[in-house]
């Protein structure tokens, strides 16, 4: 059971604080429809483009090829179903989906722009609506942290994978312990004050920062990965640790 | 940073050596350390048959260290030299890796191609060719005149029929220093006997 969590009193945390697990959804889902629009601008600013480089390492990593089935959950603004779709061509599938409903309607649009004709699913990570053993590799790139109950979620993902696929996981994680002062202070004065000048929302901001504070960091999450009946648990850790991509098989 | 770009560029080179995944795809999910000079890295194969830095947690199911010197043989085109790479763990894996590795070619012509057009990457990929021949023939000569340099004007270097001839004198010197000490025993033993009567 993830340290984050407390399910005796039904209550988790978002950000900072704390809240009953009901009321973490709709909380979540609050910051995700104002953020929606500027997602993608938002990410380029924060991260200093670093964002594609990273979704990027992911698909690469994955070993994704030519007529496989890849899953990706809370795909957002699709950045990473638009590149997967490329590895799978035209005999594999991406199905791109999102609890929020806002950054759902952005990615299904971006895909169709780009001239791709994608599955979407609106659905919760925590209660999948695929078969088991339905996908060659299932992905969660910066949404793992915003879900109420992340071992149900892994559970889910691990079960809707095929014997041999592998789900990878990349979140924001721990940073480098020098340099953390320095994060820090990005983090709780810089990012506030850009989402307030750029997406007119700095609360949503705040709780980004707070809630990567309050994300399990890559040891810990690897033990859930673990616990969520994946094998094989291996992570990267990107930019000094700022993210890491954890990699599983279902053995 | 590091990572995503090394990681990228086997991608890319892959992906121009496409035979190469049929050679690879059978060691998915396999680590090897590769120690080459003074670069230490852990690749893996991936479950499409592509090449990517491994992951921090891992352990190399095979190693192969190829020290400096060695390193810089094989870059003059030694072939000798290859047989003294150093593989340990999974031998099968890491010789066939290798094997890959070493077909393996970075079709620069064609990425800068798309950058400055087909003629211009033809003209340039040649003409740095020809100078980069050039470069390795005039060391490979400068290599050789010094060694000449040392082994007969000055001598600081030993030359090779020298050497062999002192390793044979060695072991001439060893085999008998090996028959006296025999000997000596076997008189040693005749005087104790003899004494004992």
């Amino acid at each position: 059971m993830n340290m984050s969590e407390d399910s005796n009193n039904n209550t988790t945390h978002f950000g900072f604080k704390t809240v009953n697990e009901a009321e973490k959804q709709q909380k979540v889902g609050e910051v995700f429809h104002s953020v929606a629009q500027k997602y993608d601008v938002m990410n380029d600013v924060m991260s200093a483009g670093m964002h594609r480089v990273w979704k990027r390492f992911a698909v690469d990593i994955s070993g994704v090829k030519t007529g496989d089935k890849v899953l990706d959950i809370a795909g957002g603004s699709g950045d990473l179903s638009k590149l997967f779709s490329k590895k799978v061509g035209t005999n594999g599938s991406v199905v791109l989906t999102d609890i929020n409903a806002s950054m759902l309607a952005v990615g299904r649009d971006r895909m169709i722009d780009a001239g791709l004709n994608l599955p979407a699913a609106q659905c919760n990570a925590e209660q999948l609506p695929f078969a088991d053993n339905s996908f060659d590799c299932v992905i969660v790139a910066f949404g793992l942290r915003n879900m109420t109950h992340k071992d149900i979620a892994l559970r889910e993902m691990q079960r809707v994978l095929r014997v041999g696929g592998r789900l990878l996981v990349l979140e924001f994680s721990k940073i480098w312990q020098p340099f953390e002062k320095l994060y820090d202070a990005y983090s709780f004065k810089l990012l506030p004050l850009m989402g307030k000048l750029i997406a007119k929302d700095a609360t949503s901001y705040e709780y980004l920062a707070e809630s990567i504070r309050m994300h399990p960091d890559q040891e810990t999450l690897k033990q859930m990965m673990l616990d969520a009946g994946l094998g094989r648990v291996d992570y990267y850790n990107l930019s000094a640790g700022v993210v890491a991509l954890h990699k599983g098989y279902k053995l | 940073m590091l990572k995503p770009l090394a990681t990228r560029f086997l991608q890319h080179i892959t992906n121009q050596n496409n035979w190469s995944r049929e050679h690879l795809i059978d060691f998915a999910g396999k680590v090897v350390q590769f120690e080459i000079a003074f670069i230490k890295t852990n690749l893996v194969i991936l479950e499409d048959g592509g090449l990517a830095i491994a992951a921090h947690t891992t352990s190399p199911e095979a190693s192969i260290h190829v020290p400096p010197s060695l390193a810089l043989r094989i870059l003059s085109g030694d072939e000798a030299a290859k047989t003294q790479v150093k593989v340990e763990g999974n031998v099968h894996f890491a010789t066939e890796l290798s094997k890959v590795l070493q077909l393996m070619r970075w079709d620069v012509e064609e990425d800068l191609s798309h950058i400055i057009g087909d003629i211009a990457a033809n003209k340039t990929v040649t003409g740095s060719k020809k100078v980069f021949a050039e470069a390795k023939k005039q060391t490979v000569n400068m290599a050789e005149m010094l060694a000449e340099f040392w082994q007969e004007e000055k001598p600081i270097l030993a030359k090779k029929r020298h050497v062999v001839q002192f390793n044979t004198e060695v072991d001439t010197l060893r085999g008998d220093v090996a028959r006296l000490e025999k000997r000596l025993e076997k008189l040693a033993k005749t005087h104790q006997e003899s004494n004992s009567k």
